[in-house]
């Protein structure tokens, strides 16, 4: 199986991170494309292309810019290179091999809704990742591809990057807006949303990495010819992270639509002898799971996955294969989401810890049959009450591992240990 | 007393004029005042922090204490993070965080006797394609096993 | 001026007004933690939830404005059980230590408990544990375990006084309210953050253990601490007052008041009192009541007072300072009145928010009724006079909060030089420095046992109503002027004339009594490191 690489066809190559390199395949010919048209003919054209944010909330990008305020108060185009939803390694590809694809995909997306600033939050541990980003930037500089009316075409644009130092929420846009307004990363009211009221008070978009870097194919190929991919509601290709027990992890770059199972089994080769599916994450840790059965059924785009009770989000697609007990992974998730809640709203702060305390306390043998009932009671309660969706983030896997392996977790309960991988293994590791 | 070097107090002066809000430059400045600190933050790095960059002492706390990377207490000569989230348990990232605290012969977050390890288990680290990993400093080792890991942890000078 | 229905009633909110400001404006009940008018909106507790109709999510009241023709309601099924979820959360980790908590009776969680049905908590894990006893500042005692990290005290730090001691240190449920390491809250409105506190986590060390809440009585009054005027809220019980808080008035003090204005409730106690009146007699002090006292004064002085002089200060009441001088001239035919101003060249000091310098609620008021008399004097006339042996008879009605009035104690000294001295006061004088040769001490009330009016810095006059009495048998000024030139009081308005006392004890509620209780609490404080 092939990928279909409008992205990374040249990820390939060492020299595509540099200027040089990646203008011998090509690169800034489409920004110069694009000074030729009108803003708002890039903006028409991305609305047309279908393209949704990447990231995991999947918002159309046209419809995004189009909230923008049509006069001239000065934005900002942030690019969300946070990174940190369980399963996803993606936008760091995009660092690490394509650093000019990005700026040109986001000085382009920059003329069209006309910010003159923008920045690229990259989270702290990517400090590789970072520091090329970082290199690409000082050579496009030099290069005049930005600052001050970059290539003769009179618009200004200063790009520069912003480390985050740990934190998951800050991937949430407006998390990220309070963070590289140096405060902690606190996702902020909405309304006002960022378009109106977002850095430093000022209209503000914030999109993903590899939607600002699909910017550019799409304004090369044209809608139509970004279209010619993937799904009438879902067109264009995406990055994909293969992770878990699973031959071939990887990132591939696929049509959207495609069969889930193809990724698995085509790209990622299957499973280790003798092992063989148990669930898919299909969209990073927050994506209610699949259970082996609706794997067959699921395409990986947003309407397939939507019908199915679960997401695309970030297209991390985390494989769990039958030697895994669901209790314990459910275990990993919760603790996570209890690390990584800001602690603002009541109903996500309490919650995640509540959620964490009650899954370890199955886990350590201390179960009731009412927690089970509980764990979704208290879940349900969490969704849609907070300010940003970590709660939901949170709550949905709680829902989702409860009631499809809820055999695993009422085995747990009764017997005090787990029905996968027996009893040594749960005082070791909780 | 702590003290910032003339060069760290350059990199704050510029952190602080690079954003379009002096505010934004608590995060880069914690950065330097822990790297030229060997690895961590104290209270009294922080009230520095404070005069030097003319902003209110709990602001820059609050900050501090939010993010991860920024640590509270000693982290040895090599701050060992292994990822024990979802991609890399699926991987055997929690055995082989036993086998490596075994073989170092320390306990989780303390640092070892030598001084040179303190051992942690984080949450994601966007490696998850490439599980298990571990960030050692600033470096990413990935698609690790119990034996290559410590391999590498014991080659580090 | 859109219009919208909250449950069911239609109402008419200013543009841009919330669904929780028009709620609380109509009187209609909605739960919150977070939400304070005079802050910023912080969206957090996430229990205002209200159902707009045709909005399948349920919204916080406080973020959402109301708009035209919204449908509006609290009380559905739905909305009730996300409330009754949203204190639960707020449960799970909140100690059940109501008996030993000072907000107990005034507890935000309490009242919402009580609201939504006695119910078992599900919560079946350990409690995180967090720091308690915590000193935050000079005033200031934090409890992390009951906080509920609504963040009203940072915003009030952040937003009011600006001085941004407070934080939220750490995320998720290990979330701590904190001041840095030797920084702390001491800024001169610290005490707020106790009173927005919607639970027992801050609490005021100066009233800490001293009453529970239900024991108390509250009566509506401004703070006599300076020219502001706050408007402040009085508690106390007949063991005395145990506290002052702020009440909104937009005019004047918004939702605020300084630290130092709640001090005012400390010298209207009984122990700081002058309890009895003082004539001074060959055979030293004689007690007496002080209606008893001030007629025999009048007696005495029968004549003399023609040429009396008064020295009055900003801390008495307009009527009280009227009837003084109307008392002098008309009826004594003196102009011999004179303004006592402490601190005078402080009086134009403003620290931007509401402490001024003048610690006299009514400066303004004595000046115009000065103006109206055609009174100008100054106090260095009278010391000169006094001090060459001129004045024959003084009246000296003593500021109440006598502690502003540094000089005091000097001036009283002073005075031994006069011949007659009528010391009108409602603190405690020390007998031993009236060197006059006849002397009378009067005890007089305070404002909280009289109603009268006040004159704040801005011109603004402030009516307050008696709240109850502490020395029953004191007289207001004016009772006493009124007794010196002659005349009587009415029966039901003072008490401690001899003649009409069995009377008036029929009518007479107790007078406060002394409790230990009152006497300062002695307990450790351990910094907690957060």
């Amino acid at each position: 199986m092939n990928e279909t690489k409008l992205l990374t066809e040249h990820y390939s190559k060492p020299e595509f991170r540099t200027l040089k390199g990646y203008q011998a395949d090509g690169g800034y010919e489409v920004l110069k494309k694009a000074f030729g048209m009108q803003p708002q003919q890039i903006i028409d054209e991305v609305k047309t292309s279908g393209l949704r944010g990447r990231g995991g909330a999947g918002f159309p990008t046209g419809m995004k810019w189009g909230f923008l305020p049509k006069n001239g108060e000065p934005r900002y185009l942030l690019c969300n290179g946070d990174e940190g939803e369980p399963g996803t390694c993606k936008d760091r590809i995009i660092f690490d091999q394509a650093p000019h694809q990005l700026i040109e995909g986001m000085i382009i997306s920059a003329y069209a809704i006309g910010s003159h600033k923008g920045y690229i939050y990259i989270r702290g541990e990517y400090k590789k990742p970072a520091a090329n980003m970082e290199a690409a930037l000082r050579e496009a500089y030099q290069a005049g591809l930005l600052g001050k009316n970059i290539l003769g075409s009179g618009f200004d644009f200063d790009l520069d990057v912003y480390w985050g130092a740990g934190a998951y929420i800050c991937g949430e846009e407006t998390g990220m807006i309070s963070s590289l307004e140096g405060d902690k990363g606190q996702p902020k009211l909405k309304p006002p949303f960022p378009a109106v009221q977002g850095y430093l008070k000022k209209p503000t978009i914030v999109n993903n990495v590899e939607t600002l870097a699909a910017v550019v194919p799409i304004i090369r190929d044209g809608a139509a010819g970004y279209r010619k991919f993937g799904t009438e509601k879902s067109p264009g290709t995406k990055l994909f992270s293969l992770s878990g027990n699973i031959v071939k992890p990887g990132n591939y770059e696929v049509p959207l639509g495609l069969p889930l199972k193809d990724l698995i089994y085509g790209f990622g080769g299957g499973f280790k002898p003798g092992r063989k599916l148990k669930a898919v994450i299909p969209g990073g840790s927050s994506a209610p799971v699949l259970t082996a059965d609706e794997v067959e059924k699921a395409n990986l785009d947003y309407e397939s996955l939507a019908g199915l009770g679960s997401m695309l989000g970030s297209g991390a697609v985390i494989v769990i294969d039958d030697s895994h007990c669901m209790v314990d992974l459910l275990g990993v998730l919760t603790h996570f989401y209890a690390h990584e809640s800001c602690g603002q709203c009541t109903p996500c702060r309490e919650g995640t810890g509540w959620l964490n305390k009650i899954v370890h306390s199955i886990l350590e043998g201390r179960g009731r049959l009412q927690d089970i009932e509980l764990l979704e009671k208290v879940a349900n309660q969490m969704k849609g009450k907070t300010i940003c969706a970590l709660s939901d983030a949170a709550a949905l896997p709680v829902l989702s591992f409860v009631t499809k392996f809820r055999d695993e977790f009422e085995y747990y309960v009764r017997e005090g240990h787990s029905k996968v991988k027996g009893t040594a293994y749960a005082k070791m590791h909780h | 007393m702590f003290q910032l070097s003339e060069e760290g107090l350059k990199k704050i002066q510029i952190e602080l004029n690079r954003y379009e809000s002096r505010q934004s430059a608590i995060i880069p400045a914690l950065f330097i005042a822990q790297s030229e600190n060997g690895g961590f933050v104290t209270d009294e790095m922080i009230d520095y922090l404070s005069k030097v960059m003319e902003l209110p002492v709990s602001r820059i706390n609050e900050v501090f204490k939010f993010y991860t990377m920024f640590n509270q207490k000693p982290v040895g000569k090599y701050h060992v993070q292994i990822c024990n989230n979802i991609s890399c348990v699926l991987n055997g990232s929690r055995e082989l965080t036993d086998h490596v605290l075994n073989a170092l012969g320390c306990k989780m977050n303390d640092i070892s006797l030598d001084g040179k390890y303190c051992v942690s288990s984080v949450e994601c680290l966007g490696a998850c394609a490439m599980a298990p990993m571990m960030q050692v400093n600033e470096d990413y080792y990935e698609n690790l096993t119990p034996t290559t890991a410590v391999e590498i942890l014991k080659g580090l000078k | 001026m859109p219009k919208c229905t909250i449950n069911g009633k239609e109402v008419e909110v200013k543009e841009g007004t919330s669904i929780i400001q028009a709620m609380a404006d109509n009187g209609q009940k909605i739960a919150h933690y977070c939400w304070h008018p005079g802050l910023s909106v912080a969206g957090v507790c996430r229990l205002c939830m209200v159902e707009v109709e045709g909005n399948p999510r349920l919204q916080i009241a406080c973020n959402t404005a109301v708009s035209e023709g919204m449908k509006i309601n609290n009380t559905s099924d739905k909305v009730k059980e996300a409330v009754k979820w949203g204190l639960d959360f707020h449960l799970i980790n909140h100690p059940l230590d109501c008996p030993v908590c000072d907000q107990a009776g005034e507890c935000g969680l309490q009242d919402q408990y009580m609201e939504y049905g006695s119910y078992d908590s599900q919560m079946a894990e350990s409690k995180v544990k967090k720091h308690k006893v915590v000193d935050l500042g000079e005033k200031v005692v934090l409890d992390s375990e009951r906080c509920i990290l609504c963040s009203r005290c940072v915003r009030f730090t952040d937003e009011v006084t600006g001085t941004k001691e407070l934080a939220i240190f750490n995320r998720g449920d290990h979330s701590e309210i904190g001041t840095f390491e030797n920084r702390p809250l001491n800024n001169k409105y610290s005490v707020n953050t106790v009173d927005i506190c919607p639970v027992g986590a801050l609490t005021s060390k100066d009233f800490r253990f001293k009453q529970r809440v239900w024991y108390l009585k509250d009566g509506e009054t401004i703070c006599t601490g300076c020219s502001t005027g706050c408007n402040v809220k009085a508690y106390f019980n007949n063991e005395g007052f145990f506290r002052i808080k702020p009440r909104y008035n937009p005019q004047v003090n918004g939702y605020w008041m300084c630290d130092e204005g709640r001090e005012i409730y400390k010298f209207i106690n009984k122990e700081y009192r002058q309890l009895k009146a003082q004539k001074k007699t060959a055979k030293g002090w004689q007690e007496m009541t002080a209606g008893a006292a001030a007629k025999d004064a009048a007696k005495a002085l029968e004549g003399h007072l023609k040429n009396a002089s008064l020295l009055i200060t900003g801390q008495a009441s307009m009527e009280e300072v009227d009837s003084l001088v109307s008392t002098f001239t008309t009826q004594f035919s003196s102009k011999k009145i004179y303004h006592w101003k402490n601190n005078e060249a402080q009086w134009g000091q403003f620290d931007g928010l509401l402490i001024r310098g003048d610690k006299n609620p009514n400066t303004k008021g004595v000046q115009s009724i000065f103006a109206k008399h055609q009174i100008d004097t100054i106090i260095e006339t009278l010391e000169a006079e006094v001090k060459a042996g001129l004045v024959a008879t003084l009246i000296v009605a003593l500021p109440e909060s006598q502690s502003v009035y540094p000089d005091l104690m000097d001036k009283l000294k002073a005075f031994g030089k006069v011949i007659n001295l009528i010391i009108l006061t409602a603190g405690k004088v020390q007998l031993q420095d009236l060197t006059a040769v006849n002397c009378w001490v009067i005890p007089t009330k305070t404002f909280v046992e009289r109603s009268g009016s006040y004159m704040n810095h801005n011109g603004l006059v402030q009516k307050v109503n008696k709240i109850t009495n502490i020395v029953s048998e004191a007289l207001t000024l004016d009772q006493a002027v009124a007794l010196l030139s002659g005349g009587e009081v009415t029966v039901d308005s003072v008490y401690g004339i001899e003649t009409v006392k069995p009377l008036a004890d029929l009518n007479q509620r107790p007078d406060q009594v002394v409790a230990d209780s009152r006497k300062k609490n002695e307990f450790l404080f351990k910094r907690g490191t957060v």
